[in-house]
């Protein structure tokens, strides 16, 4: 019993705090400088500055209600993995899904559960996470700058078929994300549940908003026309939830 | 306006700088296993690690490869270095990317676009990393702060996140939206009902794929016209 309580100290202590900030420094250091080429690029490129402000406005403002999600699903890997490994695993190529998943393949490969980690387990899960995750940064690492060539082989070299490609991509990708929000646990069809409320309401509302401070000029809408229809649709999809 | 800058000195640069920093970042990512297996002496048998990753392996293998490749058309190669560095690709990445985009009135896949994209992704990760740290300090303080009602709603958020990104490029292509659509949801009803059984592993993998190179497909047949002006 001594054992299983104290390997959070190890998870919590000072030094993998350290070691977690090292990992976490690389990805600060990462997107410092790849701001700052864009930046100047930008700069190169004649993007006008209130566009490059826009851009950087608007995505700073999109970006905070997935942070909290994430931020509320740290805390359930914190509870058995500690705050370090957490904290770097999901600022790193993580996702909670994902974290939970492999920390949990580490302790059963040494028998046991997230639930009743002791020393060797815990190291073993973050093993596993670690390990598991080396295929995404592998395969970015060789093949990224050859990548252009799927894109090339689909364009056909044709310029004004690439807006067509990222259109077809982003499409196909959030169609596919959103439609798990549209089934029943039972593989059946389901359009009145919550969550397909809120995908709904947030689709819809981001139609009209984006055509609206598109055809009017309007451009504060531009940048929060993003944020207003994904909590709308949050909000919402609760209110729905509460009422069913 | 520099018009070789892009090409010629921006992604040469951003290649050098975004394979060194996977590399450090495959290398650093190893050192809080280190500190527990050699610092604090709990190394455990390479064989449970060994299988503890196979078994993650045969979740996520395929992604390591799908992933990327499905994603470059939007993110360009300077957004797929900092995307897979960083994690939480559709949730946080490809919106910024795509709303930073949108909002700054630059055309996907072009170079502008991929400028802004990659300044709109760069964003994204630090405003993360800035509200991860305050959370991962502050712990289960902030959490407990957070009324119940907040926490319960914020399970709607990732819905209407799916559904407000799909209505920003729905409105510029409905055609190719509903196409998708049908591609997507056929798919995963597919799966759903164990008809894509015969493929390896859990083939969500082959959903993803068909998706997005479907749609990618249908949209080249749907505006053939557009292209031939």
């Amino acid at each position: 019993m001594k054992e299983s309580t104290n390997y959070l100290e190890l998870a919590n202590s000072p030094l993998m705090w350290l070691a977690a900030a090292v990992a976490v420094g690389v990805v600060v250091i990462q997107s410092v400088v790849f701001f700052r080429k864009s930046l100047k690029a930008a700069k190169e490129l004649e993007i006008p500055k209130e566009q490059v402000n826009t851009a950087i406005k608007s995505s700073a403002i999109a970006s905070i209600g997935p942070a909290v999600v994430i931020l509320v699903t740290m805390i359930s890997l914190i509870v058995s993995m500690g705050a370090p490994i957490s904290w770097m695993r999901l600022s790193f190529i993580g996702s909670v899904n994902y974290e939970a998943m492999a920390a949990g393949f580490g302790a059963q490969a040494m028998g046991t559960t997230l639930e009743k980690l002791d020393p060797v387990a815990f190291s073993c899960g973050v093993w596993v996470m670690i390990c598991g995750s080396l295929g995404w940064l592998i395969f970015t690492l060789l093949f990224t700058d050859k990548m252009h060539k799927v894109n090339h082989l689909m364009s056909k070299g044709n310029a004004k078929m690439v807006p067509i490609i990222s259109a077809g991509a982003m499409l196909g990708a959030f169609a596919n994300l959103a439609s798990g929000n549209f089934f029943s646990a039972e593989g059946n069809f389901a359009f009145g549940g919550a969550p397909a409320i809120a995908t709904v309401v947030g689709c819809i509302l981001m139609m009209v908003l984006s055509k609206l401070a598109k055809d009017k000029k309007v451009n504060w809408l531009r940048e929060w026309a993003f944020a207003i229809s994904m909590f709308s649709g949050m909000f919402i999809g609760y209110l729905w939830s509460m009422a069913a | 306006m520099n018009k070789q800058y892009y090409s010629e000195t921006y992604i040469p640069s951003i290649i050098k700088w975004g394979k060194l920093t996977m590399l450090l970042g495959i290398l650093t990512s190893f050192l809080p296993a280190l500190v527990v297996s050699v610092v604090f002496g709990h190394m455990p048998p390479v064989s449970a690690i060994i299988a503890g990753t196979i078994s993650q392996i045969s979740v996520s293998g395929a992604f390591y490869v799908v992933e990327p490749i499905s994603y470059f058309p939007i993110l360009g190669i300077p957004g797929t270095y900092l995307t897979f560095l960083s994690g939480n690709t559709s949730n946080m990445r490809v919106p910024c990317s795509s709303v930073a985009q949108e909002a700054a009135g630059v055309e996907m896949g072009t170079d502008k676009g991929s400028v802004i994209s990659t300044i709109g992704i760069a964003v994204s990760i630090l405003v993360n990393i800035a509200i991860l740290t305050v959370g991962a300090v502050g712990g289960n303080v902030i959490i407990s702060a957070m009324p119940e009602g907040l926490k319960a709603a914020l399970n709607f958020l990732l819905p209407a996140l799916y559904g407000a990104v799909f209505g920003q490029f729905a409105i510029a292509r409905p055609k190719l939206a509903g196409v998708a659509v049908v591609i997507a949801f056929g798919m995963n009803w597919l799966l759903k009902n164990n008809f894509l059984s015969f493929f390896p592993g859990t083939p969500s993998y082959v959903v993803i794929l068909v998706a997005v190179f479907g749609s990618i497909f249908a949209g080249r047949l749907i505006y053939k016209k557009e292209l031939q002006d």
